[in-house]
């Protein structure tokens, strides 16, 4: 599904944050990203969603090269692309509902198909009944989970996260994982960078260790896999 | 079809929900459109006048060329053929010897002054020569001193440099004021819609994200330039309109010999540009300053 061959992203201030990267990501894998702060997890989730563009290599994905894609093709590469951040990024201004709405609405997604999908994501990650609520009414693992919603409301078959649990305390941590377990049991490919060793420990999923923007170590059903 | 139509609704209904949410910021943008447009109006009319007075204080310019007496009248109708072919000059005028007398007469109100001489009439033919351009008038009056039969040629020698002076002077001044209320107005403008742009931003940066195609993000924020552009020039071309009327009405009264511009049609077309403007400019900011945050 993820094909990246010999991929390198050099920043402009010289930075050098990925260096000859090839990996490849099967349909339906869970892939954890570890590696200390700044090995170049978070450019690496970037480069899937085109967010960024690496210096040299390829990145496939379903097929599709993202190098060589049109700008206006992106749209639609990302709207089969669900995204997930460590400070959830809801908009304040807008209930819980309509963060979600909103993805789809603005994706030109009909008015009564946003409402059946809306309150079915909704439902999926256990707050239907706080659809009224504005972001800051919700604690930190509930803004996480209509982060979710948001993210899988337009059923991606890639779903990334960025630290997604990187700022809920570990029960809340456990329920997102749980979460995110369930959606990958049904079928959509999730990568997902994290510095939570006991998380990735427990989880038993692929393990692809990241040091100083080179891949170190990729196990199966691996541990967390540094600084050990 | 049925996508373009979603999509129109969408963008509508956008377009007056965030018109509501973002009230005072919305409020910002049409009042700073209109104080832009009031000072770019207003400084418009102030050209319109400045142009109107120049070129009042040109038309004055005029070459008086004075027939030689003894020519007959189909000469001096040859003589008036021979300076109307002249290049630069616009137009010619013949004022005859009678009419002269008859004039002069009756400006020192002294009826009797043709039979008191006699039936002798002292006042050459003459012709009044309007140039083309004021620059040429010294040039044109030359020559005309050349051709045969001219036996004098008169001009305001004396005032013709520093009259054309003067007027070039208040034309600069009228386009410079206009130029830089322009740019004052278009920097206020678009400082404002970068500040609503900005303030947003995280929303445009989730449209983005999701993957809402440019034109989508695009065509509310566009519309809703156009929308508070369109609000703040009615206001502007309220206030300007009746600002400028109560001023002319003021000035007419009072500085009887100052040409004032009251030309409906010329106002009205001024007026008209100020909201098409006010529109044209709250659309484009929005896409210039759009393109900053669409590139990925």
């Amino acid at each position: 599904m993820i094909q990246l061959t010999n991929v390198s992203k050099i920043y402009p201030n010289g930075a050098k944050a990925l260096v000859d990267i090839s990996l490849k990501i099967d349909k339906g894998e869970f892939v954890f990203l570890v590696g200390p702060s700044g090995a170049g997890k978070s450019t690496l989730i970037r480069l899937l969603y085109r967010e960024e563009l690496p210096t040299r290599g390829q990145v496939i994905m379903n097929g599709k090269n993202l190098i060589r894609m049109r700008q206006r093709e992106v749209p639609h590469l990302r709207r089969n692309i669900g995204v997930i951040f460590q400070d959830f990024r809801l908009l304040p201004n807008k209930t819980a509902y309509e963060n979600v709405a909103f993805a789809l609405e603005v994706i030109g997604v009909g008015n009564r198909e946003v409402k059946m999908r809306t309150k079915r994501v909704l439902e999926l990650v256990g707050l239907a009944h706080k659809e009224k609520c504005f972001p800051h009414e919700l604690s930190g693992g509930e803004q996480q989970r209509i982060g979710i919603a948001r993210a899988i409301a337009n059923n991606p078959s890639l779903l990334v996260a960025d630290e997604p649990t990187g700022n809920l305390d570990s029960d809340t941590a456990w329920e997102i994982m749980e979460l995110l377990y369930n959606i990958n049991r049904r079928g959509t490919t999730i990568v997902m960078a994290t510095h939570a060793r006991e998380i990735v420990e427990q989880m038993q999923k692929r393990v692809v260790t990241i040091e100083e923007g080179r891949v170190i170590r990729d196990l199966k059903q691996g541990a967390y896999g540094y600084g050990a | 079809m049925g996508m373009a139509l979603k999509s129109l609704e969408y963008i509508l209904r956008e377009v007056g929900k965030s018109i509501r949410r973002n009230f005072w910021l919305s409020l910002a943008s049409v009042l700073t459109v209109m104080v832009s447009m009031v000072i770019l109006g207003g400084s418009v009319f102030f050209l319109l006048n400045a142009t109107k007075l120049a070129a009042d204080f040109e038309s004055e310019l005029e070459i008086a060329v004075f027939a030689q007496e003894d020519l007959s009248s189909s000469e001096v109708q040859a003589l008036g053929e021979r300076i109307k072919n002249l290049a630069g000059v616009a137009d010619i005028e013949f004022v005859p010897k009678d009419q002269a007398l008859r004039e002069f007469a009756a400006s020192m109100n002294y009826s009797s002054i043709v039979e008191d001489l006699g039936g002798i009439n002292p006042f050459p033919d003459k012709y009044t020569v309007f140039v083309v351009d004021p620059k040429e008038v010294e040039s044109v009056a030359l020559a005309i001193e050349k051709l045969s039969g001219v036996d004098k040629v008169a001009y305001g020698k004396n005032i013709v440099e520093p009259l054309l002076k003067f007027t070039n002077w208040l034309r600069w001044v009228g386009t410079s004021v206009v130029v830089l209320f322009a740019a004052a107005s278009l920097i206020l403008i678009s400082l404002n819609i970068k500040t609503n742009l900005f303030s947003r931003r995280k929303e445009i940066e989730i449209m983005k994200l999701v993957g809402a195609s440019n034109s989508f993000i695009r065509w509310p924020f566009i519309l809703e330039g156009m929308t508070l552009g369109l609000v703040g020039g009615l206001v502007a071309i309220f206030v300007v309109g009746l600002g400028y009327n109560w001023l002319a009405e003021n000035i007419q009264a009072t500085l009887t010999f100052m040409p004032v511009v009251n030309d409906v049609k010329l106002i009205g077309q001024v007026l008209g540009s100020m909201v098409l403007l006010s529109m044209a400019i709250g659309a484009a900011g929005s896409f210039i300053s759009l393109r900053r945050f669409l590139k990925v």
